[in-house]
């Protein structure tokens, strides 16, 4: 399921005390969500009980974030049959691996973003992906064409 | 390396710690080389390979009506084996293919069903059907490998742009789901029903059932001189044996475009089976080198029915867990024999079971793909008997 | 009362679709007596909307019937299963229940059963019992 910053919010002290350095605490939800800052710099929530509900319910919450890539990409493997559809549509593979991927097969390059291991897909090369770094576009390729939920992003 | 797993026959496989490319069914069977592999037994005791041997062959000495049958696992070479075994024992042989696609083959190779290649989907199909068939779980790289997916050729814009994708099904499965933009899906009950519809519309004539799909799917047809049905068992039984009317309706479509048929089976190597026999028989399976001629009756599974076998000879299939009980229970009428790498549902009842090298993995061989391309293989490991030599010992024997 | 009345009344008739499963082949490939593979074949494909409709819960094991055959399976919660009626993987519990006129689709009663699933074994001790 993804979290969407107004859930994080919610369980936020809501004080925007900017004690995290953001100006709100909206804008911090949507900053931990993209990993650009820490849940832990929220140092109220930690710091004081009469947060210690909220922030239980909040990291239990935020769990996924661990699994997921720097994209915000999940991949759950028990899912996966190894169709490579994702592969094979990703543009980033099209563009740079020509003979590989980009024409059904295997990738040919050695750093593709992700590929079949054991019958299932691997993040190899997430900073290739167009979701990757300050500059990202949103790309939902992958995900579109896996039709057993075995890829999923945080955002939904 | 080549993954015998399916029909597909993958080639870009590379196994170097773990195994590179290939699906959750591929990877599997390199993963797993060794585990719930066949021992050699009699009566289910287990015993020396070679007394097995001997076993087996008294079997065969003393048949008088021997069925051979399987053979879509192993390869050419080993087929080519058994029908020699069949023919020297006048007997009778068949694979799954009677009651799997052979009939497609069948027609493909009297050219009475205008077929391709996988690669040329790859680099001409714009409208890709697949029909009757859940790709997603039986030939999980179809798709991504040659069809819908990959750029080449004519098509290098992708999906979205350069293909149509059709989903005929009974139910919303996986490959239904993909049917999104520039794509359709089409819960059919009745196969035929859609079938005459699209037999309408080329009339010019408005149908009852299915009026939008199939306007649109003549017309995105009509874009392209290159369009595709792969056809799996849901297309074979949806027809309820009306050939024709498929004949038909590809005829009627070829009239105004390019629609070409590729049966989607799931044996890695049925087609080269089908191929074989036919180059030496004139037919795909179910034939009888007794009567010398193929029909109903000589179908493996019918053979059981009728109890017109004393002994059987099974490469590479499980009869037990793939025909109907009626049918499977009745080989406990006869003398079994299997030949297969792996202990399956029928080593428990057969009274000779012989171990195998796994094709493809442990043995070479050639394959031939689905779409009759040849397929070598490329073993990496070494490993005997294969099916060859124990079919050719066997053949020696009698 | 009322829902213990209800449990041996509950018959429900429907079709059964026979579909490939690469879970289940995958566990085929590695043995056909293991856990696994009867964990992936005796089961009962069915969306969650036809099993609140039917009351039949995911996790329950129905008998399965057909022509005087029965099989347990385990029901299984699928959005790729059928709108109306089941889907079973292939295996040697769809085929104790078919023949080839009804090869890939036939009509089966299923009714709620205690118990568990059943084996492999137990169909081919039918086999060898003849």
């Amino acid at each position: 399921m993804p979290i969407t910053p107004m859930e994080v919010y919610k369980l936020l002290p809501k004080t925007n005390c900017r004690k995290c350095g953001e100006p709100t605490c909206m804008s911090f939800a949507f900053k931990v969500i993209n990993r650009e800052k820490n849940i832990e710099e929220c140092t109220p929530l930690f710091e004081d009980d009469r947060y210690s509900r909220q922030r239980d319910e909040l990291l239990k919450l935020l769990e996924p974030l661990k699994e997921a890539t720097e994209t915000g990409l999940i991949v759950t493997e028990d899912l996966c049959v190894g169709c490579a559809n994702c592969i094979v549509v990703c543009p980033v593979h099209a563009a740079e691996d020509p003979y590989g991927s980009a024409a059904g097969s295997g990738p040919k390059i050695e750093d593709p973003i992700f590929r079949l291991e054991d019958g299932v897909l691997k993040v190899i090369n997430m900073t290739k992906c167009r979701r990757y770094g300050k500059n990202r576009i949103l790309c939902v390729a992958c995900r579109e064409n896996c039709p057993s939920d075995a890829i999923r992003f945080l955002e939904g | 390396m080549i993954c015998t797993g399916c029909s597909c026959l993958c080639d870009d496989i590379v196994v170097d710690g773990g195994v590179r490319n290939a699906c959750r069914r591929g990877a599997g069977i390199f993963r797993f080389v060794n585990e719930g592999r066949a021992k050699p037994m009699i009566n289910g005791e287990v015993v020396d390979f070679e007394k097995a041997m001997d076993a087996a062959g008294d079997i065969i000495g003393n048949s008088e009506k021997l069925a051979v049958y399987g053979l879509d696992t192993t390869t050419v070479e080993a087929q080519q084996k058994a029908i020699e075994l069949a023919k020297t024992k006048e007997a009778y042989i068949d694979d799954n293919s009677s009651f799997c696609l052979g009939d497609f083959v069948e027609l493909i190779l009297k050219e009475e069903l205008p077929t391709t290649t996988l690669d040329e989907v790859r680099n001409n199909a714009y409208v890709v059907f697949y029909w009757g068939t859940d790709v997603y779980h039986s030939l999980s790289r179809h798709m991504s490998r040659f069809t819908y997916y990959p750029r080449g050729g004519k098509r290098q814009r992708g999906y979205e742009e350069d293909r149509f994708l059709v989903v005929v099904d009974v139910r919303r499965s996986h490959t239904a789901k993909l049917a999104k933009k520039n794509a359709r899906f089409i819960e059919v009950g009745d196969d035929l029903e859609l079938i005459d519809a699209i037999l309408k519309v080329l009339d010019g004539k408005a149908p009852e059932k299915f009026a939008k799909d199939a306007v649109r799917i003549v017309k995105e047809m009509q874009k392209a001189d290159f369009n595709v049905i792969i056809g799996g068992l849901g297309l074979k039984y949806g027809l309820k044996g009306d050939y024709q009317q498929f004949l038909e309706f590809v005829r009627r479509v070829n009239e105004v475009t390019n629609l070409y048929f590729i049966p989607a089976g799931c044996h890695p190597n049925m087609r080269g089976f089908n191929q074989l026999l036919f180059e030496k028989t004139g037919h795909v399976n179910r034939y009888s080198f007794r009567d010398e001629e193929a029909g109903e009756k000589f179908a493996f599974p019918k053979l059981l029915e009728d109890g017109e076998i004393d002994a059987a000879l099974i490469v590479g299939t499980d009869p037990v867990n793939s025909l109907p009980f009626d049918i499977a229970k009745k080989l406990k009428d006869i003398k079994t024999i299997l030949i297969d790498p792996r202990q399956s549902l029928t080593a428990e009842i057969a009274d000779v079971v012989l171990p195998s090298a796994i094709s493809g993995l442990e043995t070479g061989g050639t394959m031939i793909r689905i779409d009759g391309v040849k397929v070598e293989l490329a073993p990496f490991l070494e490993k005997k008997p294969d099916d060859v030599s124990i079919i050719s010992s066997l053949l020696e024997a009698v | 009362m009322g829902l213990k009345f209800a449990k041996f009344i509950r018959k429900i008739e429907t079709e059964v679709v026979v579909a490939r499963d690469s879970f289940q082949v995958e566990a085929a490939d590695r043995g056909k007596l293991s856990e696994e593979f009867v964990k992936k074949s005796a089961v009962l494909y069915i969306t969650e909307e036809f099993g609140k409709k039917n009351a039949l819960r995911e996790g329950e094991i129905v008998k399965v019937t057909r022509g005087g055959r029965s099989v347990n399976l385990r029901v299984v919660y699928n959005d790729t299963a059928p709108s109306e009626g089941a889907m079973m993987p292939n295996s040697i519990y769809a085929n104790y229940l078919t023949d080839f006129d009804s090869f890939k689709r036939f009509r089966v009663t299923i009714e709620i059963a205690d118990g568990n699933v059943t084996t492999p074994s137990e169909i081919i001790e039918l086999i060898k019992s003849g």
